[in-house]
C-alpha cells in the first residue's frame, strides 16, 4: 500500500522553510579536534522498550526544539504501523534514531573525515569539515542522516551530546511519556541500560543486525518484521517528509 | 555535575514551572527561557506535577534539588522523568505564530469579511459599552443599555427573566481563569448565561456518570486505577491516544502493560495508539459498531446476572455505615425500593420512610433528603435504609402492604436486571457487532478480578444515545463494586480551592453581588415549570414543547446558537466569545447558522476574546487579544485521574506579547473584563471589591489582585499551609520577577507561601497519601445510583414519555423519538461516520507547523471490505455525503476500523486559525494552505430533522452534540 505515498503527499511537501521563525541557534556539534580525541570512561547507549511506546512523538518534537532541526527533517521519529494478522489488528510503534553504532557505516565513506566517533561512542559530524556530499546519508542503513537544508551539512542525532556533557539526559529521553527510551552508560554495570540488557538477554534486538554495524540502540519487543526494511501496511502516521 | 549532583545554572537561561494549555489536561510543565530575548526555548514536564511526573517530588524539595532530579546524575532523571507530550512540546510555536492577535481590533465591512482595523482598547471598551452606530449599519445597543435588570424579556413569560439575560458569555475550557469571567457575567453584570464547550466535548460521558453518581449538574466521574488494576475495559476511550489526563494515562498504560500487572481491552470503532503489538496480549483492540456501546454494556450485565458474577456483597449493603462495617469502601442504592404500582401518584419514586408512617427527624421535610429510603430485610419486612443493620434483599419485585394498602415495589437492581434481560446476548451481539463469545469472554474477564477490574469511558460516548450508553457502561463498575478501592476506580482527590470563600480572601461574595435569575438559553431546566407548558396543558396537550428542554443536563454549548437564532427561549443581543469555537466544534452547526451569525440584526453585538481568529470569532465585531500558554495566569485542578489534592499554578513566566493598556497591564481577558466592569460601574470590581476573611477591603484592578490572593487561598487551604519559598527558590525559578507584586499585594505571612507554590508550579498533596490501606483516602461516599429517580421521573419534553430510570439499551434517535435508522435507512446511508481524537492535533493546534510536519492531514479511515465494495484504493479520494453535508477526502484503507465506518481524526479541516489570511490594518497575514488541510467531521454533522428551525442532532437527555454514528454514503471521487 505504500506505493501511493508519493501521490498521497502531492501538494503537501512544498514547504517554505521560513514559515516558522525559530530564532535560537543550532547547538554546536562538539566539532573541535579535542572532542574527537577526549578520553571517556562512558559508552552511551539506549534501550527502547517498544511496548512502552505510545507513539505520542514527544521525543520527536522535543528533539526538534532542542536541536533546532529544520522543518520536515527529523533526527528521531516514531514510525507508526498497523499490523493485520488473521483476525487481529494492532498498532505498532518504532522509535528510530541514530544507532551510534560500534562500527558505523557512515564514518569510512566520509571523504573529508567530518564524521567521527567520540570515545564515549557518540557519532558526530564536524560541521566545519562536512562538505554536504551525502555519502554518509546513503551509507547509513538506518536512514538516520539527512542533509540539513539550512546548513547544507550532514545532520543526525547526537544523543544530545551538548546535554550529556552538561550532565543532562538527551531531550528525547527526558520527555518520553511512556518511559520507553532508557539511556545510560553501557560501561557501567549498574546502569539501567546494562541491567535491562542483562535481564532480557536473548530478547534484546537491534535493527538490521546483518549490516554488521553493531548498533548501540537496543530494542526490547522488536518485532522481527520491523528489524529491517518494513514492507508495510498503511502507516497511521504519514509524516510529510516521507516518500516511497 | 553528574558525579556530585551539584547544580551549576546557565546564567543565560531560566527554568520556570507553570502549566500547559496545549489541551484541556493542563499538565504542569517546565519552561526553558532565554533570558536575553524572553523567548521560550523548550518545554518539558514539571517534576512536582502528578500529571507529568511518574514519581512527583514533594513540595518540600527545593527548586535547586528539583533540577538535579532531572539530570543524569545517578540516573535520577530516568526515575524522576517528567514529560510533556508531543503536542505539549510543540505548542511553544503558537506563542510566535504570525496568526496571533496582539492588538484590539474592530471589523471593517460586513461580518466575516476578514478585514480588521486595529483600535485602542480604550476605544473598544467605550464602543462596546456605549453602543451607537458602530459600523454604519444602524444603532447597536451597548453593554450598558443591555444591562436591564428589571424589564422582563417577555411579559407573558416572566420565568425567562430580565433582558440582561440576553447577554451571554461562551467560553472554551475551565483553564483556571473562568471564575473571574463567571464573576463578571453572572454576579456583576447579572446575566444567567455562561456556558463552555463540554456539550460538544465529552458531555455525554459526564452526564451518564452524573446519573451513576447522583448529580446530573456537576456530573462527578471516576477513573480506573491503572497502577493497581488487573483488567480494564476501555469503551469509547483510548488510553495513550487521547483522553484526559492524556499524558498521565499514556505513562500509566505503558507501565501497566509492561512492568505492571494490567491486561486491557479497548473497544472502539477505530484502532488508535491505545494498543501496541509489542505488548502482545496485554492489550487488545475490539471493534464495535458506532453508538452501540450501551448494547455491549447491557450484554455484559446480562452475562453477569446470568452467571451470578456481580459483586453481591457490595450491592446488597443498604447504607454507608453497614457497607463500611462489612468492608465495602463505597455503597449504592441497589436494594432501595421503588414504587412500581401502575398509576400510583408516586410511581417511579423511591418509597420513603414517611410512606411507611415512620417519623421524620425534627424539621425534616417529607420526601426531602432526610426522609429515608426503604429496603426489604431478609425476612421481608420493610425498613428505613438507614435503620438497616445488615444486608437487604437485592432482588425485590412484589406487592407489599403499606399503610394497609397493597403496593407493588421493586428494588433498583431488580429493575436493572429486567432492563438487561430485555434482549438476549445474541440480540445485543447483533446490535453492537461483537461476537457472542467475545462478549462472554469480556464479561468473564471483568468479573474475574474481584474489585481489581474496571471499565472506563469518555468522548466516544457522543452518540445519539450517548446518555444511556455512558450510563450503561459506567454501571458495570457499580456491579463490580470497585469504587474507592485500590485497583478499582476513584474520584479526583480535589483541589486546594482558589476561588470561593477561601481561608484568606473571599473570592465569591461581594457587596452588590447579583444572583442571576431566569431560564438559561439552553433550557436546561424542567419544561413543566414554563408558561408554555402551562398554557399547552390548559389547552389539553402539554407535549411536545416547541423544542427540547434538558432538565437533566448542565448548560449546553451545543444548543446555544440554535436557541439564540430560533429566539427560543429568547434571542441574544450580545455574545462574548472567550476562545470558544462552536462553529468548528459542534457537528452540523456551521452550515446552518453562518448566515444568521453574520447578520447583525440576528445578533447585534459579538465580541471575541481570543489569541487567534477561529472559525467563530472570525464573525466577531471586535476581537480582544488574550494571553497564550506561558503568558497567562490561572489556578487549575486536574480533570480526573489524580487521587490526591492537586492545584496547578499558571503564571506569566514570560512577558505577554499582546499590547498593553494605558496603565501598563497586558491586554487580555482579565484586564478587559475588569476595565469593562469598572466602566459599566458594576459591583465586584475596582476599589474595595475584594475582602479578606477579616472584612478588610482590597482592590480588584489587575489580574494580580485576583490571582495572587487566590494563591493565598491555595496556600492556606487544608490543615497545614504550604511551605515558604527560599530566596534560592525565587531566583532559580524566575518567581523573583513576581516578587514586587507578591510583596505589594499579599500580607507578610502570605507572600512566600504563594511564591513557593509558583516556584513549584502548583500545590500538590504527596502521592503517598493516595490510599489508606486498600481504600482510596479521598472517597466518594454518597450512594451510587443503580436506579436514578431524577431520570426515572423526568419526562421527555417532546414526546411526553417518562424516561427509564435504569441503564438500558436505547437506539439512537431524534428529538421526537424517531429512530435514526427509521429516518435515514441503512439502505440509503450504509456507512456511519465517527470522530476520533488525535494524539497530536486538537481543535486549535493546527498552527503548530511541527505537528503538521509529522501529520499533515487526516485521511478518512475505511475498512478494506468497504474499500473493495466501492472500488477505492489506499490514497484515493472519496466524496462523503451525509443528509446535511458533504466533503471530499483522501482515504486511508485500514484494517483498524470497523466495517461500515468512516473514521475521521479530529483537528483538521480548518477554515480559520490561519487557513484564511486576514487583513489587519495595512498588514496581511501570510497565506498558508497547509492550515486548511484535511476535513472536519463537524462539517458533516446532522441537524435534527424532527425539529423546526435551527437545530443540531443531540442526545435527548444529555443534550450533547452527536459525532459518533452519523449516517453517510461515499463514492470514489476524481483524484
Amino acid at each position: 500500500m505504500l506505493q501511493n505515498r508519493r501521490d498521497f503527499l502531492r501538494g503537501l511537501v512544498s514547504i517554505s522553510a521560513g514559515a516558522i521563525a525559530l530564532a535560537f541557534d543550532t547547538p554546536a556539534q562538539a566539532d573541535t579536534q579535542a572532542a574527537r580525541t577526549a578520553p571517556s570512561t562512558h559508552r552511551w547507549g539506549m534501550v527502547v522498550d517498544v511496548a512502552k511506546c505510545i507513539g505520542c512523538q514527544a521525543c520527536t518534537v522535543a528533539c526538534i526544539h532542542e536541536n533546532a532541526v529544520p522543518e520536515d527533517n527529523f533526527r528521531t521519529i516514531v514510525s507508526t504501523y498497523e499490523v493485520h494478522e488473521g483476525e487481529r489488528t494492532d498498532a505498532y510503534m518504532l522509535a528510530r534514531l541514530c544507532n551510534h553504532c560500534e562500527k558505523p557505516a557512515c564514518i569510512p565513506v566520509c571523504p573529508v573525515g567530518a564524521t567521527f566517533q567520540r570515545a564515549d561512542g557518540v557519532v558526530l559530524v564536524d560541521g566545519e569539515r562536512c562538505v554536504g556530499c551525502a555519502y554518509c546519508v546513503q551509507a547509513c542503513p538506518y536512514d538516520a542522516r539527512f542533509i540539513n537544508p539550512v546548513t547544507n551539512k550532514a545532520d543526525k542525532c547526537t544523543f544530545c551530546a551538548h546535554r550529556l556533557d552538561a550532565g543532562l539526559l538527551p531531550a528525547c529521553v527526558e520527555t518520553c511519556v511512556g518511559g520507553a527510551r532508557i539511556f545510560g552508560d553501557l560501561r557501567d554495570p549498574q546502569s539501567s541500560v546494562r541491567r535491562l540488557l542483562a535481564e532480557h538477554q536473548g530478547e534484546i534486538k537491534v535493527l538490521k543486525p546483518e549490516q554488521g554495524t553493531v548498533p548501540q540502540v537496543f530494542y526490547l519487543g522488536l518485532d522481527p518484521r520491523f528489524a529491517g526494511k518494513v514492507d508495510g501496511e498503511a502507516a497511521l502516521w504519514r509524516p510529510s517528509h516521507q516518500e516511497a | 555535575d553528574p558525579q556530585s549532583g551539584e547544580l551549576h545554572v546557565n546564567p543565560e537561561q531560566q527554568i520556570s514551572y507553570t502549566a500547559c494549555i496545549g489541551c484541556t489536561t493542563l499538565c504542569g510543565v517546565r519552561v526553558r527561557i532565554d533570558k536575553a530575548s524572553g523567548r521560550v526555548l523548550r518545554v518539558a514536564g514539571n517534576p512536582y506535577s502528578p500529571l507529568s511526573a511518574q514519581a512527583p517530588l514533594p513540595m518540600k524539595t527545593s527548586v535547586r534539588d528539583s533540577y538535579v532530579s532531572l539530570s543524569r546524575a545517578g540516573e535520577r532523571g530516568l526515575a524522576g522523568r517528567s514529560t510533556a507530550c508531543g503536542r505539549g512540546n510543540a505548542v511553544i510555536e503558537q506563542m510566535y505564530s504570525p496568526y496571533r492577535v496582539l492588538t484590539p481590533m474592530k471589523r471593517v465591512g460586513p461580518r466575516h469579511s476578514g478585514q480588521w482595523q486595529p483600535i485602542s482598547i480604550e476605544q473598544l471598551i467605550r464602543e462596546v459599552c456605549e453602543g451607537g452606530d458602530l459600523f454604519g449599519e444602524g444603532h447597536v445597543d451597548g453593554l450598558a443599555a443591555l444591562r436591564d435588570l428589571k424589564t422582563p424579556i417577555d411579559a407573558e413569560r416572566p420565568e425567562l427573566g430580565a433582558r440582561v439575560n440576553q447577554v451571554g458569555l461562551f467560553f472554551s475550557v475551565q483553564d483556571g481563569r473562568e471564575s473571574l469571567a463567571r464573576r463578571f457575567i453572572q454576579q456583576a453584570y447579572g446575566s444567567i448565561n455562561i456556558v463552555n464547550h463540554g456539550a460538544y466535548c465529552g458531555g455525554a460521558y459526564r452526564s451518564g456518570s452524573g446519573a451513576v453518581f447522583g448529580d446530573l449538574k456537576k456530573m462527578p466521574h471516576a477513573k480506573p486505577d491503572y497502577t493497581h488494576a488487573e483488567f480494564i475495559l476501555f469503551i469509547g476511550t483510548a488510553p495513550g491516544n487521547a483522553g484526559n489526563p492524556f499524558k498521565q494515562q499514556g505513562t500509566q498504560i505503558a507501565r501497566a502493560r509492561t512492568d505492571g500487572g494490567l491486561n486491557y481491552v479497548v473497544v472502539d470503532p477505530v484502532l488508535t495508539h491505545a494498543d501496541n503489538l509489542a505488548a502482545r496480549d496485554r492489550g487488545r483492540w475490539v471493534p464495535i459498531k458506532p453508538g452501540t456501546d450501551g448494547a455491549l454494556a447491557m450484554a455484559l450485565m446480562r452475562w453477569l446476572f446470568d452467571h451470578q458474577r456481580f459483586d453481591r456483597h457490595f450491592l446488597e449493603q443498604p447504607n454507608q455505615n453497614v457497607a463500611e462495617a462489612s468492608g465495602e469502601a463505597a455503597w449504592c442504592n441497589a436494594t432501595h425500593l421503588i414504587v412500581t404500582e401502575p398509576k400510583h401518584p408516586r410511581q417511579g419514586r423511591f418509597l420513603r420512610a414517611s410512606d411507611l408512617g415512620l417519623a421524620l427527624p425534627d424539621g425534616a421535610e417529607r420526601y426531602g433528603e432526610q426522609d429515608a429510603f426503604v429496603v426489604a430485610a431478609a425476612d421481608g419486612t420493610l425498613l428505613a435504609h438507614d435503620a438497616a443493620s445488615e444486608a437487604a434483599q437485592l432482588f425485590v419485585d412484589a406487592s407489599f402492604e403499606v399503610n394497609g394498602q397493597p403496593l407493588k415495589l421493586a428494588s433498583s437492581l431488580q429493575l436493572l436486571r429486567e432492563a438487561a434481560f430485555e434482549q438476549s446476548i445474541e440480540q445485543y451481539s447483533a446490535i453492537c457487532g461483537i461476537p457472542v463469545e467475545t462478549l462472554a469472554g469480556l464479561a468473564h474477564e471483568l468479573s474475574n478480578h474481584g474489585k481489581h477490574a474496571a471499565v472506563s469511558a469518555q468522548g466516544g460516548m457522543m452518540a445519539g444515545n450517548g446518555f444511556y450508553n455512558a450510563w450503561s457502561v459506567l454501571t458495570l463498575n457499580t456491579l463490580l463494586g470497585n469504587l474507592n478501592v485500590k485497583g478499582g476506580t476513584f474520584v479526583n482527590g480535589g483541589a486546594f480551592r482558589y476561588d470561593g470563600p477561601g481561608p484568606r480572601y473571599d473570592l465569591e461574595s461581594f457587596d452588590g453581588a447579583l444572583k442571576p435569575k431566569g431560564i438559561p438559553l439552553a433550557r436546561n431546566v424542567p419544561y413543566e415549570k414554563s408558561s408554555e407548558f402551562r398554557s399547552k396543558q390548559a389547552a389539553g396537550q402539554p407535549y411536545p414543547a416547541q423544542a427540547p428542554w434538558y432538565p437533566n443536563a448542565p448548560g449546553l454549548g451545543s444548543e446555544w446558537l440554535p436557541a439564540m437564532f430560533n429566539g427560543y427561549p429568547y434571542p441574544l443581543k450580545a455574545l462574548i466569545l472567550w476562545s470558544a469555537n462552536p462553529l468548528y466544534g459542534v457537528p452540523g452547526l456551521a452550515g446552518q447558522v453562518h448566515a444568521a451569525i453574520a447578520d447583525p440584526k440576528r445578533l447585534p453585538l459579538l465580541i471575541a476574546i481570543d489569541p487567534f481568529i477561529n472559525e467563530t470569532s472570525a464573525y466577531a465585531d471586535y476581537i480582544v487579544p488574550d494571553a497564550l500558554l506561558y503568558e497567562s495566569w490561572g489556578w487549575a485542578a486536574p480533570w480526573g485521574g489524580v487521587p490526591t489534592k492537586a492545584t496547578t499554578a499558571r503564571w506569566p513566566v514570560v512577558e505577554p506579547r499582546a499590547d498593553k493598556m494605558a496603565d501598563g497591564q497586558p491586554i487580555g481577558m482579565e484586564s478587559f473584563l475588569i476595565t469593562l466592569a469598572k466602566t459599566l460601574g458594576l459591583p465586584g470590581f475596582g476599589a474595595a471589591a475584594l475582602r479578606d476573611t477579616d472584612g478588610n477591603p482590597y482592590p480588584l484592578d489587575r489580574a494580580e489582585d485576583w490571582y495572587l490572593r487566590a494563591g493565598a487561598n491555595v496556600a492556606f487551604a487544608g490543615k497545614q499551609a504550604a511551605p515558604d519559598a527560599s530566596d534560592d527558590d525565587l531566583q532559580l525559578s524566575g518567581v523573583e520577577r513576581l516578587r514586587p507584586q507578591l510583596e505589594a499585594t499579599l500580607k507578610p505571612d502570605e507572600w512566600r507561601k504563594v511564591a513557593c507554590i509558583y516556584s513549584r508550579g502548583g500545590r500538590y498533596q504527596p502521592q503517598s497519601e493516595a490510599y489508606s490501606g486498600e481504600w482510596n483516602s479521598n472517597r466518594f461516599t454518597r450512594p451510587l445510583q443503580v436506579y436514578n429517580e431524577t431520570i426515572g421521573c423526568a419526562r421527555d419534553s417532546m414526546t411526553g414519555q417518562r424516561l427509564r430510570g435504569v441503564p438500558c439499551w436505547s437506539a439512537p434517535h431524534f428529538a421526537d423519538g424517531t429512530p435514526l435508522r427509521a429516518r435515514y435507512t441503512e439502505q440509503d446511508w450504509p456507512l456511519q461516520l465517527i470522530s476520533y481524537k488525535s494524539p497530536l492535533l486538537n481543535s486549535y493546534a493546527i498552527g503548530a507547523s511541527r505537528l503538521r510536519g509529522l501529520h499533515p492531514e487526516n485521511p478518512v479511515a475505511m475498512h478494506p471490505d468497504d474499500a473493495a465494495r466501492l472500488g477505492i484504493a489506499h490514497g484515493d479520494f472519496i466524496e462523503i455525503e451525509t443528509p446535511d453535508g458533504h466533503a471530499r477526502s483522501r482515504v486511508a484503507v485500514r484494517y483498524g476500523v470497523q466495517r461500515g465506518v468512516l473514521a475521521i481524526e479530529h483537528g483538521y479541516g480548518h477554515r480559520e486559525l490561519g487557513a484564511r489570511a486576514h487583513r489587519i490594518g495595512e498588514h496581511s497575514q501570510p497565506e498558508d494552505a497547509r492550515l486548511a488541510a484535511g476535513i472536519n467531521l463537524n462539517d458533516l454533522g446532522l441537524r435534527d430533522p424532527t425539529r423546526a428551525g435551527y437545530s443540531v442532532w443531540m442526545d435527548p437527555i444529555a443534550g450533547t452534540a452527536v459525532r459518533q454514528g452519523i449516517p453517510a454514503r461515499a463514492r470514489k471521487a476524481a483524484a
